[in-house]
């Protein structure tokens, strides 16, 4: 996942109206569509919702120029957990219905029925758009503008400074990572290596995590006694300034969020 | 085992959303009470090393691979359940808001299973073995091993639960799985451990009885 999050942060210093969009508008319309998304009952509805907030999504990516095919990659590589207990559920139902209606026999007696089928399509077709508006948000709004985002949208600011000097660290742990990588496989030490004994591999590996966590201690206890050094304190925030909102980045807002809510109420009132 | 959105109901989120902010809050006191000074900075970092070395895929058996959780590790080293709950939240948070691995509504479940559930295993797995074996390496990759396996069956219960996953041949799979893969955490635990035993064992908590 850390080989990513450098390639991400790149995506997000990007420049496109959604780029320049305030975090916080991004914020709102993400948050508030997969909460849409997962409240709205099950039924027939589902798949006319799911085709408004697919056009809003298609649309805002259209907009901020993400490529499609690092859209795709990125959700190609979450999707996998998500689709196996899908899977596992069509396989052997959750709930168990009186009389269902099989659609076709597998081997060992598996039966595969419409209800499991239309329970794994209804979750799968919002497992993948929530995913889609994570990719959209992450993909176009910094980590810093994320963190000022929450900050004034209400998010405790102890949690937002902690928040924030962990994804200051992100960065450095990550660069660490692959130059640990980096001098493994100099070394020709590949952990997946079976001419060594597995206890060696184990071994090694131990090693380097556990320097890992101890370097990143160690970072820690600097950094915080340089922040005391700066006055760091109990009553310590971060301080953000104060930034209203444009009249094009409420226009926006309004326009997204009529969608995300007018969708669904209009989805429930017409079926 | 990040539960994705859209498999666990709104309300059943919401509980477990409120449940993962009490503990958060608890682990919050902790720090400003039990550990000396503010040290949040310090757990702030090293989340993000944690973060990192998450990343490091380590194979088990018959082409099975898996990474470190990390949660009994802190839980264990700096002799709190809540330390784990902080480092783990805080590297959900990223993981849920910047890749989509977990999710925004089941962000509250993922907390409970892997940073409140595996930490307090984690913890109190480890002073039980200890108590038992009197071997500070063997507790250490037990708990561990408890740690990953307890939370993904608390994980299929929760699946079960939001009717999206059947409960028996759940838990066996899920069970089975982070059996298997829970012995990468059971064993790089107790090497890690033993490293900063010999290098650093002023990091690690009095409680960890390191034998000095």
């Amino acid at each position: 996942m850390i080989e990513d999050l450098f390639e991400i942060e790149r995506l997000a210093y990007g420049d496109s109206p959604v780029h320049r969009l305030d975090a916080r508008v991004k914020i709102v319309i993400c948050f508030s569509a997969i909460v849409a998304l997962v409240s709205f009952p099950r039924g027939e509805g589902t798949f006319m919702l799911a085709l408004t907030f697919a056009s809003l999504l298609a649309l805002l990516l259209a907009v901020s120029r993400v490529r499609v095919r690092t859209f795709l990659l990125r959700m190609l590589a979450i999707l996998p957990f998500g689709l196996s207990i899908l899977l596992f559920q069509v396989l052997f139902p959750a709930t168990p219905v009186v009389s269902p209606i099989v659609v076709a026999t597998l081997p060992f007696g598996i039966a595969l029925t419409a209800e499991a089928l239309e329970l794994a399509a209804q979750v799968g077709i919002r497992f993948v758009l929530c995913i889609g508006f994570i990719i959209l948000l992450s993909s176009t709004t910094t980590i810093q503008d994320l963190l000022m985002g929450a900050r004034r949208l209400g998010f405790p600011s102890e949690f937002t400074l902690i928040l924030g000097m962990m994804t200051r660290y992100l960065f450095v742990f990550g660069q660490m990572f692959f130059r640990v990588r980096n001098a493994l496989a100099t070394r020709c030490f590949d952990p997946f290596d079976r001419s060594l004994p597995y206890a060696y591999r184990i071994r090694q590996m131990g090693n380097t995590i556990g320097t890992m966590f101890i370097r990143s201690y160690e970072q820690g206890e600097r950094t915080y006694t340089a922040m005391l050094c700066r006055g760091y304190g109990k009553d310590a925030f971060l301080f953000v300034p104060r930034k209203p909102l444009t009249a094009p980045e409420w226009g926006t807002l309004a326009a997204c969020m009529a969608v995300v809510i007018g969708g669904p109420a209009a989805v429930l009132l017409f079926s | 085992m990040h539960i994705p959105d859209a498999f666990i109901p709104i309300w059943q989120g919401a509980i477990y959303w409120l449940i993962a902010l009490v503990f958060i809050a608890l682990a919050l006191r902790w720090v400003r009470n039990e550990m000396n000074e503010e040290k949040l900075p310090l757990l702030a970092v090293l989340a993000a090393g944690v973060f990192a070395l998450q990343a490091f895929n380590i194979p088990v058996t018959m082409g099975t691979s898996g990474h470190l959780v990390g949660g009994a590790l802190v839980a264990i080293a700096l002799g709190s359940p809540f330390a784990a709950i902080i480092v783990l939240s805080l590297v959900l948070i990223v993981q849920g808001v910047l890749f989509g691995d977990g999710g925004i509504t089941v962000m509250g479940a993922n907390i409970i299973n892997m940073g409140v559930i595996g930490g307090f295993v984690g913890y109190y797995g480890y002073h039980g073995l200890m108590r038992l074996t009197k071997s500070m390496y063997a507790s250490a990759a037990g708990a561990a091993w408890l740690a990953c396996l307890i939370p993904a069956l608390a994980a299929s219960v929760e699946l079960f639960v939001a009717g999206t996953f059947p409960l028996v041949p759940g838990m066996i799979s899920m069970g089975l799985y982070h059996a298997l893969i829970g012995v990468i955490e059971a064993l790089i635990t107790a090497v890690v451990l033993a490293l900063i035993a010999s290098s650093r064992p002023d990091i690690l908590d009095k409680s960890v009885g390191v034998p000095t």
